[in-house]
């Protein structure tokens, strides 16, 4: 049984000394030039930051990618069932299939249509008059450490 | 080809999963009813919904066969044994009151309504899935259900920070604990080559002789323990459950404290009883040789305890109090886990039924008391009980019975637990959790004696409405009534094992 896992501990082994060996290799080959602006810069490499990274996302689109998600898996999880389709159909248990997928399908149905009506399909979702109250942006402060 | 039997099979075992189908069907129509109506935003409408739903989803068990402890069904995901069968009525309860909670006090804002039933009757729904499962991968799923739709139930006030606070901690809580079982899960897997548990008892029996599987299976058992002792709020997985307690509306905070926790005692007894104990003779099992985890969790439930009461003493939030109170049950209700013996067994399950209706109790008039003007503080309760008698009297009732004085259900809930490890001659456990019982006796009865013996330092009014009393009076009864004539349900749990 030890020896099923040999596989892991060698890549665990290979994991580590990779480490080493990268930084390693990357002192030898590497230019020894000190003060140059670019190296206290984000990204080493020659891209310039452009403004702040500090900013206001638009947060809708977290409820966008969940519903793009869910129905992702819908898709992913009806596929298997219409591959195998055909030979439910042979065995007389057809409708047994549909009905099935049917019932998936629709929950998932009423779900969009719940999430329709809230508005949360719209990029821009208008806050109700009573909850706005709430919502005072504060003032940017400048974040420091 | 699709063999004609499975489909046959699995067709019968859908009369089995009729509750949970029921509760489905429940949450669809109040999505649908929300979706259709958006003006016409009635909350006795969602109520008694979902009511119905919850009580409608009882109905289907009473046609099914007589339940049996090796009766499994949808290719050996579920079995149909006594624990299931009466759990999925104590869960249907638990609902029930919580949405009649949420009802009369009103905590929750009309447009936050519906989604807040559906989210009840969909962890209900969970709950009851998970105590029926005996597959590995169901009870994770399950096991999931209910914890993640428990979160949101925690931050459903979203525009309240406290809310959102509490319910930020316990995700990440849960995320962590839950990821942890799902690692011990994936250990036993390795090891047995099975998700059932049946054939996963069989080969652990058969590793626990080997030296070199012997650290993996106490590995995995210790995995294990992390989400059930995050469920649970147990010691050292407790952190979480003031600060959700307290953030939490009141009306969650009373299904999370019986709820979510009494799923989390019948998956106690579904993973350790089948996986890592053997029938010694008919009522005293073994734990399998080599692993003492009776000794670990013995240890567990007196820190639970000690550090649930000691830290419920300074509270001056009674949520926040009740909270550490309901910490300090945990390790009460472990001490029926640790005994191994049928006894135990049915003691946990006993004192999980009283603590239902006693605890919900004591929120439930945390609720009503904050909802009719006061707060949650306990500076809100003193000299209340000139004020509101009737309030202050169920109260001090469900507080003696959580002390469990005679001759309230608390009482003969403690006596049982306590059986079971003076059975087992677990004697310093015993001492520890009188020595508790005894500093619980300070805090609950600092708050009866503000009620009672204190001027009063505000002069608000308090209101109860009278939907409020008799919500109240149904959580009364069951409290005084189990500690006078508790007959008959012990009976009922004495059939159980």
């Amino acid at each position: 049984m030890f020896f099923d896992f040999a596989n892991v501990f060698i890549f665990i082994i290979l994991g580590l000394l990779m480490t080493f060996v990268i930084i390693t290799v990357s002192r030898l080959l590497a230019p020894r030039v000190s003060d140059v602006p670019d190296k206290f810069t984000t990204y080493e490499c020659g891209e310039r930051p452009v403004g702040s990274a500090w900013i206001l996302f638009n947060f809708r689109f977290y409820a966008v990618a969940l519903a793009f998600l869910i129905f992702d898996i819908e898709l992913a999880l009806v596929f298997p069932c219409i591959s195998v389709y055909h030979k439910w159909l042979k065995a007389g248990s057809g409708l047994f299939a549909l009905i099935e997928i049917a019932v998936f399908v629709g929950i998932l149905f009423l779900g969009l249509i719940y999430m329709w009506n809230r508005g949360d399909l719209k990029w821009t979702k208008e806050v109700p008059e009573e909850m706005e109250e709430g919502l005072v942006l504060e003032e940017e402060k400048p974040i420091t450490f | 080809m699709i063999p004609e039997n499975f489909i046959q099979s699995n067709l019968q075992g859908i009369s089995f999963i009729g509750p949970e189908l029921i509760l489905t069907l429940a949450i669809l129509l109040i999505l649908l009813v929300g979706v259709l109506l958006p003006y016409w935003r009635h909350r006795i409408l969602f109520t008694i919904l979902a009511v119905a739903g919850l009580a409608g989803s009882v109905l289907p068990l009473w046609k099914l066969p007589q339940p049996a402890p090796d009766l499994t069904y949808l290719s050996n995901l579920f079995v149909w044994d006594w624990l299931t069968f009466l759990s999925k009525p104590f869960f249907a309860v638990v609902g029930v009151l919580t949405i009649l909670l949420t009802q009369v006090t009103g905590e929750i804002d009309n447009s936050e309504y519906s989604e807040c039933t559906i989210l009840v009757l969909a962890v209900t729904m969970g709950m009851m899935l998970l105590v029926a499962s005996t597959d590995l991968l169901m009870i994770y799923l399950a096991f999931e259900t209910m914890g993640i739709l428990s979160y949101l139930l925690v931050g459903i006030r979203a525009r309240d920070e406290r809310s959102g606070e509490a319910a930020l901690k316990y995700v990440l809580y849960g995320a962590f604990t839950s990821g942890t079982m799902l690692f011990g899960f994936s250990l036993l897997f390795g090891l047995a080559g099975s998700t059932d548990l049946l054939a996963i008892s069989q080969k652990v029996a058969f590793a626990s002789q080997h030296p070199q599987d012997r650290l993996l299976l106490i590995v995995a058992i210790l995995f294990f323990l992390a989400g059930l002792l995050f469920k649970t709020a147990s010691f050292p997985f407790h952190f979480w459950c003031p600060d959700v307690y307290e953030g939490a509306p009141t009306p969650i905070t009373a299904f999370l404290s019986v709820g979510p926790k009494a799923a989390g005692f019948v998956l106690f007894i579904r993973l350790f009883y089948p996986l890592f104990a053997t029938g010694h003779d008919a009522t005293i099992y073994e734990a399998v040789s080599g692993l003492d985890w009776p000794s670990i969790l013995a240890l567990v439930s007196a820190i639970t305890m000690t550090l649930g009461n000691l830290a419920a003493i300074h509270q001056n939030n009674l949520k926040r109090l009740l909270a550490y109170s309901s910490i300090a049950h945990a390790g009460y209700l472990l001490m029926g886990i640790v005994s191994l013996s049928d006894l135990g067994l049915r003691s946990v399950v006993f004192y999980l039924v009283v603590y239902l209706f006693m605890n919900v109790g004591a929120f439930a008039v945390v609720a009503m008391v904050a909802s009719a003007g006061g707060s949650e503080e306990i500076d809100s309760y003193r000299g209340l009980g000139a004020r509101a008698p009737y309030v202050c009297v169920a109260m001090a009732i469900f507080l003696f019975s959580l002390i469990g004085l005679p001759p309230f259900a608390g009482f003969v809930g403690k006596v049982y637990l306590f059986a079971a490890v003076i059975y087992k001659k677990i004697y310093w456990l015993a001492v520890v959790a009188a020595l508790n019982t005894v500093i619980s006796l300070y805090y609950y009865l600092r708050i009866v004696k503000a009620m009672f013996l204190e001027k009063p330092t505000e002069t608000i009014q308090i209101q109860v409405p009278l939907s409020s009393r008799v919500l109240l009076l149904a959580l009364l009864v069951p409290t005084l009534g189990l500690g006078i004539y508790w007959q008959p349900l012990a009976r009922v749990v004495s059939g159980m094992f």
